[in-house]
């Protein structure tokens, strides 16, 4: 993991115990959680009234140097004794070593789900409708009769969160090759999975 | 039910058994058809000469169909016979209009014959008229088929399964998908479209389009095949 000398330097102060508490350090680790994972996490984060005394530059720094390691942590999924490593390096103690693997084990599969939701992908497919209809005349032709399938496929763009839809329509034997193909495609994710 | 032929396309019909008569006219050059032919025998000549060029007629109506118009034939049935190209050419459309009406509606034998009846030719030309329509029927309802409006319909499906094992932003993944390749005609045009989806999905595709299959077996859409005749 490459890490920055600004992270360094954050967590250098949030290890001294002049600059942080106990009950304040605390407070910005899993203030840091939840700026990254929550979803609907609130600007004022920071603004707790027990973190008042702290300079705001300083806040923000160790939060920002807390983030960027939590980050980097997830993505290459660090173990415990890679974090404690490094957090020792920076001077933490025992206390609050334990206390930061802690908060980062709670919180480790909501950030590997985040953090691999990231990405560009191939539109996406979530649902299928389909339609049976039974063509009985057009204005071009008369006394048809044929059954004929329309079906929708409800596709999902990841990065430009539209929702596009795909239609076609298809005969029997049509659907019964698409749905015969589609068939061999689980069957061969079924026996890649017994491997 | 019996077609209704309006008098302009009964007048461009009236041109076909003056083929006839225009035959005779013509009976001093070769060709029988357009192209040339088998040089026909003196006393055989006319009647020959008739079904030839009406049988003709109706290729050349065939054709118009499946490709558009060729003015060069008309130009030259109009030499052969003696007429003007426009004559020839209302003749051919007359004859075709008829031809997609009575494969439109898909009326009985008997009901093309009764039709045809009102136009006042002989037993011969009615014959062969009623010939041409059967055999071209099936072809016809082909091509009238292609002329509905249409939405992109299926042609082929390919599919490939990819497991992801890490992106920029997380390492060390364990991700199945399955790409899947679409590709779709619309009025003769090709598209292709590159699709992904997870193995849930995939099984839930499977299992509802299953389901669209199977409707087709229920009673219901079997009493409505069975009735809606």
């Amino acid at each position: 993991m490459e890490l920055s000398e600004s992270v360094q330097k954050g967590f250098q102060m949030l290890a001294d115990p002049g600059s942080f508490d106990s009950n304040a350090f605390t407070l910005l680790l899993r203030a840091a959680f939840q700026s990254l994972l929550d979803a609907q996490a609130d600007e004022a984060v920071l603004d707790h009234p027990d973190l008042k005394h702290i300079d705001p530059v300083v806040l923000k720094y160790c939060h920002a140097a807390a983030a960027t390691y939590i980050l980097e942590a997830g993505k290459h999924r660090a173990d415990k004794s890679t974090l404690s490593a490094y957090l020792e390096d920076c001077k933490f103690d025992r206390e609050r070593t334990e206390l930061f693997c802690t908060e980062y084990q709670n919180n480790k599969n909501s950030l590997e789900t985040l953090l691999g939701s990231i990405g560009r992908s191939l539109p996406h497919i979530t649902d299928v409708s389909w339609r049976l209809e039974y063509q009985i005349k057009t204005n071009q032709l008369h006394k048809m009769y044929r059954p004929a399938y329309l079906v929708t496929l409800n596709v999902q763009n990841t990065d430009s969160q539209s929702y596009p839809e795909i239609s076609f329509s298809c005969s029997m034997e049509q659907l019964q090759d698409l749905v015969g193909k589609l068939k061999d495609a689980s069957k061969s994710l079924e026996r890649a999975t017994q491997l | 039910m019996l077609l209704e032929l309006s008098e302009e396309h009964k007048e461009h019909l009236a041109f076909l058994p003056q083929v006839d008569s225009a035959g005779q006219g013509a009976r001093g050059r070769r060709s029988v058809g357009w192209g040339g032919g088998p040089k026909a025998e003196p006393g055989t000549q006319q009647p020959l000469n008739f079904i030839a060029v009406v049988a003709e007629f109706g290729r050349i109506a065939v054709e118009f169909l499946r490709r558009g118009a060729n003015p060069k034939i008309y130009e030259g049935a109009a030499r052969k016979l003696n007429v003007s190209s426009d004559t020839v050419q209302h003749g051919v459309e007359g004859l075709t209009y008829l031809l997609t009406e009575s494969s439109k509606l898909m009326i009985s034998e008997l009901d093309f014959q009764d039709s045809v009846f009102v136009l006042g030719f002989s037993e011969e030309l009615n014959k062969l008229l009623l010939q041409l329509y059967l055999d071209n029927r099936k072809e016809i309802r082909t091509i009238l088929s292609g002329l509905a409006p249409s939405l992109p319909s299926y042609h082929n499906l390919e599919w490939r399964l990819d497991v992801q094992l890490a992106s920029r932003s997380l390492r060390q993944q364990i991700k199945p998908a399955v790409t899947i390749k679409l590709h779709l005609n619309q009025n003769g045009d090709h598209d292709t479209k590159v699709l992904q989806t997870d193995p849930a999905t995939l099984l839930h595709l499977v299992q509802q389009l299953e389901q669209a299959l199977e409707e087709m077996k229920t009673n219901h859409c079997r009493r409505v095949v069975r009735n809606i005749k």
